[in-house]
């Protein structure tokens, strides 16, 4: 039995050390919001945080955690500035098109928001540009980034 | 004693719970008329416990096991450029297949001496050069610990060997030039621990025979001992205590943990062949063995190499801004920061931490490029830690060189040259 902190709550999961946390995620947990994209680390659909920061469930297997926090686009908090900042801005500039990548691409947003709350261009692209979206939403992702960062002057 | 050795091998023929049983009598007999001071020279009962211990610190798993195969049942094939190919046997206790029927002093014979039974010339493949640094005692409880595996049937593959190194006997004169050290007595004026550290380092871990270069004669060339070399297309990294080619700038804490765990925070992690070693050898370990292994290597005289040579430099850390104004760059931020971030940072595991890693700059990017075409992987307390290789998956040999030009230049000091062709030149070597 392994116990992860996620979201703030505690789980006791027996699967074997190696698992992906995302197949934990979705398979044990049944917490679905975290898709699978290409299970390498190379498109972000996975993106959830660890300690904050925005890491990768499909290749992260559970024994590496430990204690650390994990949260997923389930447990953010809605009143949270940062959340709600990005929230309002995701609605205002209508950045979904599919919307298979955005649980990743929010996830990753609120990590950088949170080091960097007025990110530049540069530091956008560099957070973000290993989240991939086929629709090719990015310059509406880029602009809200700057939305939400603007809200939270 | 020497009259025993002799019962001994007479009796080798015998079937062994017999031979066993009067050897055993034998020896108890003898006990009981050697004078104290030299009673530490009789056999003592195999400790299994030892046995498995040092089967893993002389790693006979990685070499005795084909790929994905039952272990120690052999078949990994070594493939050496103009000699031919030749496969592991099996060393499972199985009667015929593997090593059941060999007595103990054929066993040590086979380890130690190269000497397999019936008088047949071991390949140098083997490294009983090494191993002959072990001592009787301990070979036999390796003996031991192998006798407990389950028996495998499984056939080991005949070598192809290409004449004239296809005639065996000749090995007789490469064991002249550079064959087997006796086992060393304890230096007395050293440390136990730095004893114990070099049994370890030259004879049962036999890191030499990676990390160190080769005479014309492929002896190892005890001159520039432990000072770096090529193998299988990665280079083994110079041990010496040289501070910029060497250990030397290491503390021994971050040694430590690298021989332990395959990482080191501002030294990268093992890739490749090193990465089996740490996976299946030096991370079981004890604390204490690792540590004399540091004092060893600390003592080793420094010996400056040009190709081992790194002067990193390390970008911010945080998630800072990627220059993106290169091809290299963009394919960096879409390609790997997604494991190995922006500033190098491991992502979600110290395991993809990049910064600092002689990987990423000695002799011109030779294991990154190794590591961008071939991919490598570790068997971890954490599990299996994987880096894939990124051959086939749309990017062209262009865009590794690319990619491997970024890295060289974002995070050392390294002038990369003719990437494309050392991309080239490794994955024909794959």
């Amino acid at each position: 039995m392994l116990s992860l902190n996620i979201n703030g709550q505690p789980h006791q999961v027996d699967v074997d050390p190696d698992t992906p946390l995302l197949w934990v995620l979705r398979d044990v947990l049944g917490m679905n919001a975290t898709k699978f994209g290409c299970g390498i680390a190379q498109c972000g659909a996975c993106t959830v945080h660890m300690n904050g920061r925005a890491v990768r469930a499909c290749n992260l297997p559970v024994g590496l955690i430990g204690e650390q926090p994990i949260s997923t686009l389930e447990g953010v908090d809605p009143t949270d500035p940062v959340v709600k900042a990005v929230q309002a801005a995701w609605i205002a500039l209508d950045v979904v098109q599919c919307g298979y990548c955005q649980p990743g691409q929010i996830m990753a947003a609120i990590a950088l928001l949170r080091t960097a709350p007025h990110p530049t261009d540069e530091q956008i692209d560099s957070a973000l540009s290993a989240n991939l979206c086929r629709c090719g939403t990015y310059m509406r992702i880029r602009a809200a980034v700057h939305h939400a960062a603007g809200a939270l002057a | 004693m020497r009259n025993l050795m002799h019962i001994s091998s007479f009796l080798s023929g015998m079937p062994r719970a017999l031979c066993g049983a009067l050897v055993g009598g034998v020896i108890g007999a003898a006990t009981m008329f050697v004078p104290a001071p030299h009673a530490h020279a009789t056999p003592l009962p195999p400790n299994v416990e030892n046995g498995r211990y040092l089967t893993r610190a002389a790693d006979c798993e990685v070499c005795h096991t084909a790929e994905g195969g039952t272990p120690y049942a052999g078949g990994r094939a070594f493939s050496l450029p103009g000699i031919g190919v030749m496969y592991a046997p099996n060393i499972t206790p199985d009667k015929t297949a593997g090593i059941g029927a060999w007595t103990d002093e054929q066993f040590v014979s086979a380890v130690r001496k190269g000497v397999s039974p019936h008088g047949k010339r071991l390949y140098p493949a083997m490294p009983y050069p090494a191993y002959a640094r072990m001592s009787d005692k301990d070979v036999r409880d390796i003996r031991a610990y192998l006798a407990t595996l389950p028996p495998s049937s499984q056939k080991t593959p005949a070598n192809t060997i290409h004449f004239p190194f296809s005639i065996r006997s000749l090995m007789v004169f490469w064991n002249m030039l550079n064959g087997p050290a006796a086992s060393y007595a304890d230096d007395p004026a050293q440390s136990a621990e730095w004893n114990r550290g070099r049994y370890l380092v030259e004879g049962p871990g036999h890191c030499g025979d990676c990390h160190t270069p080769r005479t014309r004669t492929f002896g190892l060339d005890s001159s520039r001992a432990l000072g770096g070399n090529i193998i299988n297309g990665w280079r083994a990294y110079n041990l010496t205590s040289d501070r910029q080619s060497g250990l030397g700038a290491w503390s021994d804490a971050e040694l430590a943990q690298y021989l332990s765990t395959g990482h080191a925070d501002g030294h990268g992690t093992a890739t490749g062949d090193m990465a089996d070693v740490v996976g299946h050898s030096l991370r079981y370990l004890s604390a204490q063995d690792i540590h004399a292994m540091v004092v060893y290597l600390r003592s080793i005289p420094p010996l400056h190499t040009a190709e081992d040579m790194l002067e990193g430099t390390t970008p911010p850390a945080g998630d800072a801004a990627l220059p993106q104004n290169t091809r290299g760059a963009r394919l960096y931020a879409s390609t790997c920061a997604g494991c190995h971030m922006a500033d190098g940072t491991g992502r979600q595991s110290s395991f993809a931490t990049i910064t600092g890693a002689r990987s990423l700059g000695a002799d011109n990017g030779r294991n990154l490029v190794q590591v961008l075409v071939q991919g490598s992987g570790m068997q971890t307390a954490t599990g299996v830690q994987i880096m894939p290789h990124f051959v086939g998956g749309g990017l062209s040999d262009r865009d590794l060189a690319d990619i491997a030009s970024f890295v060289m230049t974002h995070f050392t000091t390294a002038t990369p040259h003719n990437m494309e062709q050392a991309v080239q030149d490794a994955k024909r070597a794959n």
